[in-house]
Formats: C-alpha cells, structure tokens, sequence
C-alpha cells in the first residue's frame, strides 16, 4: 500500500475523498526535509484536520486557500523545525480534541460551530493570563503565516512591491490592498 | 636569521587595524587616506560587498521558516535568541555562532557579536547622535567615575567629518539636548507622527524628531563615487545592502581605504597578543592564529589601532602580558575590562490610533521618531540620574493583526489583504552608569579553540537603571495617553541584561590620569602610546544616544592624531 493508497483508505474511513490539493498537502509531507527539530507524531487523520483547520481559515475563493499555498505542510513543518516540547504538545491536544469530538465526519455548518468554540475558549484562556498559548492561537498564526508569507499567498492578497525605491505619505485608494515587500 | 628578516620586512606595515567593523574601517579608511600602509586584521569570515549579501534580494517565501528562528539556531546562537529574533534565516549570516565561540557567565550578560568583514556595522540600527555638551561633563559634575578627558568641542570638527562621509538623513531641531549634525534630507513623518510631534511639543514640552539614520536619502558626489545608492525603502537592510543605501565598513570605509590602494586585509586571522618590545617601551607588532589552519604568525606596525569590539579590544589588552605589564598591555590602572556599559532597553508602551483611517504609506521607512532625552535635563529632576530616550513610531497594521483578532473563513481572508488601524509604539534606550565592579576577565583556565582564554562577564544593572526602567515605562504610557491614543500598555521586560543594546562599551576607558584610565584623551594607551583603542572600550561614560557615530569621530580623530605624531616623530 502505498502512500496515496493510505490517505485515500483514511479517506473512506471517514465517508469521503480528499480534493488534489489536500493530496498533494500529504505527500508533500513525506518530502520535509532539513529536520532540525522533533518531528511531532501526528496520524494522517490529524493531519487531515490540520489541512482542513487551515482551509477554514483562509479558504480557497476567487484566490488560493491555505491548502492551494501549501499551508498544512508548513505547519506540520514549523512544529517540527521551530517549537518545543510544550508548544508541541499543546497543539497535539487540540487536534486530538477535534478528533474526538467528531470534526472530520462532522457538516461544514458543525464543523464551523466546533472551531467558533475552541476560537473562544481560546480567547478566555489568554484573557486568564495564561503564559502558554492555547491550540488555537498557534494553529491560526501558523495558518496566517504560512498562508500570507507565500507566494500564492502574496501575489493574489497584496500589492507586492519588493523594491518600493521612495518613501511616500498617502491616501488610501477605495478598496487599496496592502502593500508588502 | 636571515629568513626571519625577511619574514620581518614582508610582515611590516605602517599601521595595524585589528578589526574591520565600525571603527576599525574608519581607522583604515582615515589612516590610509594620511598615507599609511595599513593592513586590517578581520578575524572571522570575508564577506565581499553586495556579491556575499546571500539573502539580500529573496522573497518572503524563499525563506523556509518565514523569519521565525528554528530550535537549532536558536541553540546555536543562544545569546542572540535569548530576547527575541536578531539571527535568523534572514540576517543569520551576520551575526556570530555563540555556541562556536563561548564565553562564560559569572552574571548573565547578552553577548552579541559580529565575527566577519564589516563585523557589526552590517547589522547595526543606524541611528546616529551627537552627544551633548553634558554628556561629557556629567560625569565630573555629579562625582561618578572620573571625567572625560574631551570635550564635546574636541569631538565636534570630527563628528561632521565622519557624518558627511557616512551619509546621515535627518532634521536639524536647534535642541542643545540632541546636536544637529550635517544631514541628508530627513525621511517623511506619517500623519499620525505628525499628529504625536505637534502635539508632545504642545502639551508636554517634549521635542520629537525623525530618526537621524545612516541611509542615503539623496547621495552626495562622495557616496556614489563609492557605489553607493540611494535607499529602496526596503527595510532589509540587515540583510546587507546591494544598493549600498546604509552605511556599512563595506559600503563605505572600505572601498574609501581600497581606493588608496595601501590597504592590506587578513581574514580568518585571529589577533591573540599585542607584542610589546621593552628596549622600546612600545607595542611592536601583533601574534595572530589563522582560525581554519591554526598556523601562528607574526606582523609588526609602527602604530596599532585596537577595533576588535569593546570586549574583544579589553581581552586582547589582557592577553598581552609581558614582563613589564604582567596583567596586560597597559592595565597599570587595573581598569582594562571594568566599567561595562551599554544602553538598557527592553521598556516602553503601545497603543493603538484612532483616526487617520485613509494615511497610507508607500514603501518601508527604515527608520522611526527619536524621543531625546527630557529626564534630568533643565529644570526636570527626578530620584535617580541621567536619562533616556526612545525610539519607535506609527504603523498601518497589516494581516498579521489577524492574529490575535477572532474570525476566521472567506470575510476574514478577505479583510486581511487591507490595512488595518495605525498602532504607534516606542522603548526608551537608557544610560548607564560606569561602575568599576562590572566587568570582564579573563579565565585562568578555559580556553578556546585556538588557546585564547574565555571571557567571563560579571556585569548587571544597578539601582539607577532599575529606577530609571520604571520612569521609562510610566513616561511612554504617559505621552501615548495624553496623545489621546487607546488600548495604551506599558512594558518592562525582565529578562534582558546588559549587552543586549548591542553598545558595550567602557572597558578601557579614557582619563586625564594614568593611575585610574588606560588611554589617553588621543585614545592612545598612557603607557605604550603607539597603541590605540578607539572602538567603545574608550567610553568614560554611555550617554543614551546610540554611539556608533561618536565611535567613528573618536576613531577619525585618534587616526589624525597618530599620523601627526609619526611625522613629528613622537612614536
């Protein structure tokens, strides 16, 4: 059984298939490389909430998604490369979490109902002064980061502009995108 | 015999420069333009301008961590990492491995250090300030340490000579507390800085400027004959600068000194020892180590200009023993390596910015607003001395306000791709004050890899910078709220410890008296005077303004100096 054969038997486990881009998310996983961290132990169906968390987040609409960017194998990666143990175990929670309440058989409408309640749990968790991020925070930033530092990303949200070449106080255009460079 | 004659005369120059970075490329380029065979001794890695900037023009997405500092690197270069991001996948290649340099910690001390051609001036902020008439004669009038041997006269003719060189964008103000220098027209103020300055002045009487930043904001005939550009307003210049917009040792000192074609460079070479000669009673050479063959060899000069970074220049004073200075070259006063200073940072407020919903900004000012210092300045007293100032600005939120915000989906998303409200921020840059029992030494035992003994550090910030800090942070909360702003919240981290400005400095200080100074009011050591410190060490007291500039005004003037003396004879 190869790989693709894996994921697609997740796949029917849960009642259906995986788009292309959610597969290519996948296997690019098996192509991480420069593993300078702890990789952290996730099954494919956590990782399939990871991709499906981040397509919430920033979904596909007249511009990429998070999974078009190539986001969930970021996240999967930065855990890795960039976090340690506690951070890691963290998030690990909060997947397993969304596993056990059901979230990848769950509709669209539950699934959003799901992530608006962890969103303010999350909310009340910092307010409480907690020193440790909750799941939330740091999938969110993972997925924003990953999503609008890409190329994909950037070209299709800001007005990229690497090399500006002057300084200029202005006026906001109607409907004027960032700028980023 | 013969050979070593031979070896002797290849080996000899008219001047050694024992680093390549901020001053020790003013003293090349200064010494060189008087004449001099120089040869630079730089001991880490060549970096060759704008062909070596690595990461100069990589998009965000080239980058594998985005910017953010992995596990490994950050284990590597512990000190950098210990406060926040300074070496990361962007920058990295600039700052310096800790864990393949150590150094030991009696206190904890933020070492950070820049061990390659142009060493930190690849990096540095690029702020540049004139001390005051005060900051000279601070000391004397308030009984701390001992007096500066200069004045603010002495410095002044030298300070416009680097700063024309260096190429400075800024706004002259008159204000006696901040000197104007000669500047390059200033970068713009965005309307809600604008809206800060007016109103500051107004109702608190406290002056705003825009940063005086070492970026050509409209190169003079002397910058481009040099290949330098004017600033893309990118705002990467750690990265290095292929249009040579900042100032650098590479963009600027180098090529100058390059172009009198009496400039030799080493890299790769380690300066372990300063050899003095005691027929002479003067330093005649140096003792370095190739730091990849470990080959030992010997050069010899007739003047030697230490600019091996505040810490680096003490240590190698400390590891220059011979009989007649058995505990350094020039330590009779046992002040080589005491008085550490550097500036406190790491406090300040935040706010956010009602109002000025349609001011935008066209590309990345790499630059903010200087706050001079108002504390203990004219009629202002307050419990503890000197003062600070800051540094910060006002910024249109980007996507990454999205952060913190709840929302998520395709409106989210879709609000993400606009500028957001402005947030304006600053953290105030506090001076300390010399006190001998902070200081470095030498292990007795622990050694590096090419058997120089480690430095220890046992340095920390006494009661008038903790007194200070709180000042900082109540005055920032105080101007954020009487500027109307909302959500103002102030700051006072912790966990920073002094070298973290990146402005250590005072190991080797300056005086009038040889029995508690190490250089003379030429930067020259009281007792071996063909020897020259003019990097930081030579600091009496820190000021609060960044203190590159002044560095290289000290340096200039020192390097003028010594080429005066040669001639006349007198070393």
């Amino acid at each position: 059984m190869n790989r693709r054969e894996a994921i697609q038997r997740v796949a029917l486990l849960i009642g259906g298939t995986f788009s292309a881009p959610t597969l290519l998310a996948m296997e690019n996983w098996d192509n991480t490389k420069n593993a300078s961290g702890r990789a952290i132990n996730l099954s494919d169906q956590q990782k399939l909430i990871i991709a499906e968390v981040a397509e919430m987040i920033i979904p596909k609409t007249s511009t990429p998604g998070a999974k078009d960017a190539g986001v969930p194998e970021f996240i999967v990666m930065m855990l890795r490369d960039c976090y340690k143990t506690p951070e890691q175990t963290i998030f690990s929670e909060g997947i397993q979490d969304l596993e056990k309440k059901g979230f990848l058989e769950s509709d669209a409408a539950k699934r959003v109902e799901l992530l608006t309640q962890i969103e303010s749990d999350a909310a009340r968790q910092i307010a409480a002064a907690s020193k440790v991020l909750p799941y939330w925070r740091l999938m969110k930033e993972l997925t924003m980061l990953g999503y609008f530092t890409s190329e994909q990303g950037i070209r299709s949200s800001f007005d990229y502009t690497p090399i500006p070449g002057k300084l200029e106080m202005i006026q906001l255009k109607p409907n004027q995108k960032s700028f980023a460079y | 015999m013969n050979l070593n004659l031979k070896a002797n005369k290849i080996n000899t120059y008219d001047a050694i420069v024992v680093g390549s970075g901020m001053t020790g490329g003013m003293a090349a380029k200064e010494l060189t333009e008087r004449g001099m065979q120089v040869l630079m001794i730089e001991r880490g890695r060549e970096v060759k301008h704008i062909e070596d900037y690595d990461t100069a023009m990589k998009a965000p997405w080239e980058f594998e961590h985005r910017g953010k500092v992995s596990v490994q690197s950050a284990e590597e270069y512990w000190a950098n990492s210990r406060f926040g991001t300074l070496a990361n996948e962007e920058t990295g290649g600039f700052f310096t491995d800790d864990k393949k340099n150590p150094y030991i910690e009696k206190r904890p001390f933020d070492w950070i250090r820049a061990y390659h051609t142009g060493g930190k001036s690849m990096h540095w902020g690029r702020q540049s300030y004139r001390m005051n008439r005060q900051d000279f004669e601070a000391n004397a009038k308030e009984g701390i340490a001992i007096d500066w041997p200069i004045r603010y006269e002495d410095l002044e003719p030298w300070y416009t000579h680097v700063e024309k060189f260096v190429g400075i964008s800024g706004q002259a103000e008159g204000w006696e507390v901040l000197p104007d220098g000669h500047y390059l027209p200033a970068m713009p103020m965005s309307a809600p800085e604008l809206y800060f300055r007016e109103t500051m002045m107004q109702k608190l009487k406290r002056p705003v400027t825009i940063g005086r930043i070492a970026n050509l904001t409209k190169p003079q005939p002397w910058h481009t004959d040099l290949g330098r550009a004017s600033c893309q307003y990118r705002s990467k210049c750690a990265r290095g600068c292929p249009y040579g917009g900042y100032y650098s040792s590479l963009s600027g000192s180098i090529p100058a000194a390059r172009k009198t074609e009496k400039l030799t460079m080493l890299h790769d070479t380690i300066v372990s020892e300063v050899i003095y000669d005691d027929k002479t009673k003067k330093a005649k050479g140096v003792r370095v180590i190739n730091q990849n063959t470990m080959a030992v060899e010997e050069f010899f000069a007739k003047i030697i200009f230490l600019n091996a970074g505040s810490m680096n220049s003490a240590a190698l004073l400390l590891n220059s023993k011979s009989d007649r200075f058995p505990t350094g070259l020039g330590n009779d006063s046992d002040q080589v390596g005491r008085n550490i200073m550097d500036h406190h940072l790491g406090v300040g407020a935040n706010a956010t910015v009602e109002g000025f919903e349609n001011d935008y900004v066209f590309g990345q000012r790499p630059n903010a607003l200087y706050i001079p210092r108002f504390r203990n300045w004219g009629a202002d007293k307050k419990q503890f001395l000197r003062g600070y100032g800051y540094q910060g600005g006002a910024s249109k939120s980007d996507w990454k306000r999205g952060i913190t915000m709840n929302g998520f989906g395709a409106d989210f998303k879709e609000d993400m791709t606009r500028p957001g409200t402005w947030t304006m921020g600053f953290g105030g840059f506090g001076e300390i004050l010399p006190d001998p029992s902070n200081r470095m030494i030498l292990d007795k035992e622990k050694k590096d890899k090419w058997g120089i003994p480690l430095i220890v550090f046992d340095a920390a910030f006494g009661e008038n910078e903790l007194t200070m800090r709180k000042d900082m942070m109540e005055s920032a909360v105080e101007m954020l709220e009487v500027a109307g702003f909302k959500n103002v919240a102030g700051f006072n981290r912790t966990d920073t410890h002094p070298g973290l400005g990146i402005h250590d400095m005072g190991t080797a200080r300056m005086g009038k008296d040889a029995k508690t100074s190490v250089l003379n009011k030429y930067n020259q050591l009281h007792a071996c005077k063909n020897v020259f410190v003019t990097d930081g060490a030579a600091m009496v007291s820190s000021s609060c303004v960044n203190p590159s500039i002044t560095y290289m005004a000290m340096t200039a003037r020192a390097a003028n100096h010594a080429v005066e003396e040669l001639k006349k004879q007198n070393l």
